[in-house]
């Protein structure tokens, strides 16, 4: 994407100062996206995103550039104006750059940009009549389907030359029932690092119906009671729990700087034994999958917590430094307007030994979480809120009415100690995450899990 | 000027691949953002950055395109994706090239001085601002995030219809997150300061007003479930206002998206309760002279004493109601399509100040902060069930700080119980709108928690 010539030279004067590592990102990629409104193509964008990032360290302190231009000129101006924030002498010199091949763990079979818009509509269509034919109470749906190729070279000081491609396609249907003045919505997003085989081989009317029963099921629910009580979460997008709740206080941002709950426990005791979480990057065709991070370094499987004990954390190569540990291929940014730190990627707990069946069938009350919307967390403090999407009350071991608009609240830490069932049906669940170094696709996930006590949110009052 | 002579290039070969009128909008900007942590500057970033979009009629539909290469190599790409999109859009909702408004008034944007500002100078400043929120209390153990910044921007709008407008406009923001310890209790207070006069951000008391944030939580427990009265204090209610400001744009209502379909000139609010957008405001950081289609921006009222005025339009969603565009078509980025959003919007604020309400108050909760506005909440429906930090109330006083507990409601039924409005008016961090609101007392919301 760029020569090698004018890589090294643009790292040379990103180091003129005294830094002891730079890093140059490169970025070209091409955005498709259409919306569907009323089975009515509303609104179509493609474009070009293109840019390079300059990134220089010096011990702890770390200086980030970018620019939309990539001629010599700007380069080396963008890399100098980066260097003038360090101060001292040029100490290093860049060592000659090799470039190494990553197999490409995620293999498309259809570039997106060879489908024309009028084939993507047709797809979209389907999806909309399904999901607007569903029931007579549905009055809106909103079909979107964006695809984008990502094309990245990253170089750095310390010798390492790499260039990847990265494909990813995600369908959205939102569905919107009404009845007498309310309405409520449902939404199914299914995302993948493929192309558009992906949406060729993807069970559409399924996902088009599930968004409509929620919506239809929630415009029928009554309030969520609330105060504290059993709640099961169902597997899949549920993973939201755990992913802000704990994911985001086990980055290496929040832990290197002491500002997570989880610094300095790895080894101890932090959930229940019955917990084991995974971050893995590598899991081919995932939507939080990549071949490298946003620093070059190649994806892998990272246990962060086995049988209720920390194992570890997700570092990039700054927080690396802080932490004095090796990086786990965590590194991510949504694109070269920022520089990356650690984040997740498909993250999830593992499978239990329960079936969604008994842990049903042994809660006496409570609330089951079918769907999850979203929530976010105070990586500081551990507490967090997330959104019911769509909600059941359970009695007596079964599931009975639905309700709508519950909260589930609590903290991170404490929630990890109260969960008392998983189940073992692992499903993963696709979102953004959006966070210091922007918004990136992540996969959440687990199987069914019960917690034995969280505070729910809701209209109603105790029951 | 280069630019003008691509913006040319680009419409002749629009106009040979048969495109009718285009318009390309143009934005080019640099930025920088400091961050220090425990005395380093632990983030520096600078930019700068350009990018280009081109929307052009083809067979009556209108497509886009935009590209960040901003050069004749993107000539191509940028026609050829807009016929493609146009082809595809089915939508019968004409969109509009604008030939321009009589009068456009002028706007204060930009203030050349931010620019003399030295890079020493701001740094200088980030570390007080640290060093100040360290040595207030002793349980402040650190600042989590320490953050100055600033961007200039401008933009150019050239259409084949003979509109050509410029802007420019720079704006620095700076906030602090602490966090304090007491035992096991931990608790963070955040600050922030935005406008484009660098004189005015004041180290000694942003650190202050995150300390004694974080401060005043410690010891918060929650409440017992049950209905309150409740006072939001200006930045949540701020923040809860930015979070339905979608169920205002016509675009919502003619989609079947917004419950106000149909309410035009009924009180659908306390005759308390009136609703401004003001693209003049003066240190308003979303003011402008035109909206994203070129059209002239003008100040309304949307709810006047509790009465809807009106819906924000652009000129697509005004053509299909018969009226004249508000001007609020929004063009968030090179990357959008034109949308509709607010310009300066806030809630007029009323008389009495927040602890004069309070202490008219027997007792009740005072929500300082809202959580999960993205996800706790339903536009479509109003309802919202958010996680909060707040205190509570007793015998018109504040009593103790209260945690753990969501406040539970429907935003529709709120307007209708807003029994108070504050003389507080604040605004919150500027994005493609600035919002803003005082403090308002609600005569009862859900709250859960113990």
């Amino acid at each position: 994407m760029l020569n090698r010539n004018l890589i090294e030279d643009t790292l040379n004067a990103a180091l003129s100062t005294g830094g002891d590592f730079a890093e140059v990102f490169v970025e070209d990629r091409t955005n498709n996206g259409i919306v569907m409104i009323g089975g009515k193509v509303d609104s179509t964008m493609s474009g070009r995103d293109y840019g390079v990032g300059v990134r220089i360290f010096k011990g702890f302190n770390s200086v980030y550039a970018y620019t939309s231009k990539s001629d010599r000129e700007s380069l080396i101006a963008t890399a100098k104006k980066a260097a003038a924030a360090i101060e001292g002498n040029q100490a290093n010199k860049i060592l000659n750059l090799e470039k190494s091949d990553v197999k490409n763990i995620n293999l498309v079979q259809i570039d997106p940009d060879s489908i024309k818009k009028t084939q993507k509509v047709q797809f979209m269509r389907q999806a909309y009549t399904t999901a607007f034919d569903y029931s007579d109470l549905i009055t809106q749906v909103t079909v979107s389907l964006t695809d984008y190729t990502q094309n990245i070279m990253i170089a750095n000081s310390e010798g390492l030359w790499r260039e990847d491609t990265r494909v990813r396609s995600r369908l959205g249907i939102s569905s919107v029932a009404s009845k007498d003045g309310e309405m409520q919505s449902g939404f199914w997003g299914p995302g993948a690092s493929k192309g558009y085989e992906f949406f060729e081989n993807m069970d559409v009317d399924y996902y088009a119906r599930e968004a409509s029963r929620i919506a239809v099921t929630m415009v029928n629910a009554k309030y969520s009671p609330s105060g504290k009580m059993p709640v099961i979460i169902d597997n899949g997008f549920g993973g939201v729990i755990f992913h802000e709740a704990c994911g985001h206080g086990l980055e290496a941002a929040a832990v290197a700087k002491g500002l997570s709950v989880f610094t300095g426990k790895i080894g101890q005791q932090i959930a229940s034994p019955l917990v084991t979480a995974i971050d893995d990057g590598s899991m081919p065709g995932e939507w939080g999958s990549y071949s490298i991070d946003d620093e070059g370094t190649k994806s892998q499987k990272n246990v962060l917590i086995e049988n209720g004990i920390l194992k570890g954390y997700m570092i990039d190569k700054l927080n690396a430094r802080r932490m004095n540990m090796d990086v786990t291929g965590s590194s991510r940014r949504q694109s070269y307007r920022f520089a990356p730190t650690s984040r997740m990627s498909n993250t999830f707990i593992d499978n239990g030994k329960s079936t969604p069946e008994e842990i049903i069938a042994s809660t006496e009350k409570g609330i089951y979480a079918k769907q999850m919307g979203g929530g976010s967390v105070n990586p500081s403090t551990g507490e967090f809120n997330f959104a019911v999407m769509e909600g059941y009350i359970v009695e007596n071991g079964k599931i009975k009415e639905p309700v709508r608009g519950a909260t589930l609240i609590g903290k991170g830490t404490d929630i990890l100690t109260k969960i008392d069932m998983v189940g073992n049906n692992l499903m993963l669940g696709q979102g953004m995450c959006g966070a210091s170094s922007g918004s990136i696709p992540a996969n959440v996930g687990q199987p069914m899990i019960r917690v034995s006590e969280i505070t729910v949110g809701g209209r109603e009052g105790e029951k | 000027m280069e630019i003008k002579s691509l913006i040319e290039k680009i419409f002749q070969e629009g106009k040979r691949q048969n495109l009718g009128d285009m318009e390309v909008f143009y934005s080019a900007g640099s930025s920088l953002s400091l961050k220090v942590f425990e005395k380093e500057l632990d983030g520096y970033s600078l930019s700068e950055s350009e990018g280009l979009s081109l929307r052009g009629i083809y067979n009556g539909k209108m497509g886009y395109s935009y590209t960040e290469k901003v050069d004749e190599s993107s000539i191509d790409m940028l026609v050829k994706n807009v016929v493609e999109n146009a082809t595809v859009i089915d939508s019968d909702d004409e969109e509009f090239i604008y030939e321009g408004s009589k009068e456009y008034k002028k706007v204060d944007t930009f203030n050349s001085e931010l620019e003399c500002v030295s890079e020493t100078d701001k740094i200088n400043f980030v570390k007080q601002l640290e060093e100040e929120a360290l040595k207030l209390d002793k349980r402040i153990t650190s600042v989590e995030t320490c953050v100055y910044g600033d961007g200039y921007g401008e933009t150019i709008m050239s259409n084949t219809k003979g509109l050509y407008l410029h802007d420019k406009s720079n704006v620095a923001y700076t906030y602090a997150v602490v966090v304090a310890k007491d035992g096991d209790d931990i608790k963070t207070g955040m600050a922030y300061r935005t406008g484009n006069d660098f004189s005015k951000f004041n180290a000694k008391e942003i650190a202050a007003e995150a300390v004694n944030e974080a401060l005043s939580m410690l010891g918060a427990k929650s409440v017992k479930s049950g209905d309150y009265a409740v006072v939001i204090r200006n930045s949540a209610a701020a923040d809860l206002l930015e979070a339905f400001t979608g169920i205002f744009s016509a675009e919502a209502v003619q989609k079947n998206l917004s419950l106000l379909k149909d309410k035009l000139n009924q009180q659908i609010g306390s005759e308390r309760f009136t609703l401004v957008d003001d693209p003049f405001m003066e240190g308003g950081l979303a003011s402008m002279s035109f909206d994203g289609e070129g059209v002239a921006c003008s100040y309304k009222k949307v709810i006047d004493k509790g009465v809807l005025k009106t819906y924000f339009h652009n000129l697509k969603t005004a053509n299909k109601d018969g009226v004249v565009t508000t001007g609020n078509a929004s063009k968030g980025s090179y990357k959008a399509s034109i949308g509709i959003a607010p310009s300066n919007f806030y809630v007029e604020k009323g008389e009495r100040s927040l602890k004069e309400i309070i202490a008219g108050m027997d007792s009740g909760i005072m929500i300082t902060e809202l959580q999960g506005l993205h996800s706790g909440l339903n536009s479509i429906s109003g309802d919202f069930s958010l996680a909060a930090l707040g205190y509570e109330i007793k015998e018109g006083k504040i009593s103790r700080p209260v945690e753990q507990i969501t406040v539970a409601g429907n935003y529709f039924e709120m307007l209708k119980n807003v029994e108070e409005v504050g003389s507080d008016l604040k605004f919150g961090l500027p994005g493609e709108s600035y919002i803003g609101s005082p403090s308002l007392k609600i005569k009862k919301l859900a709250i859960a928690g113990e």
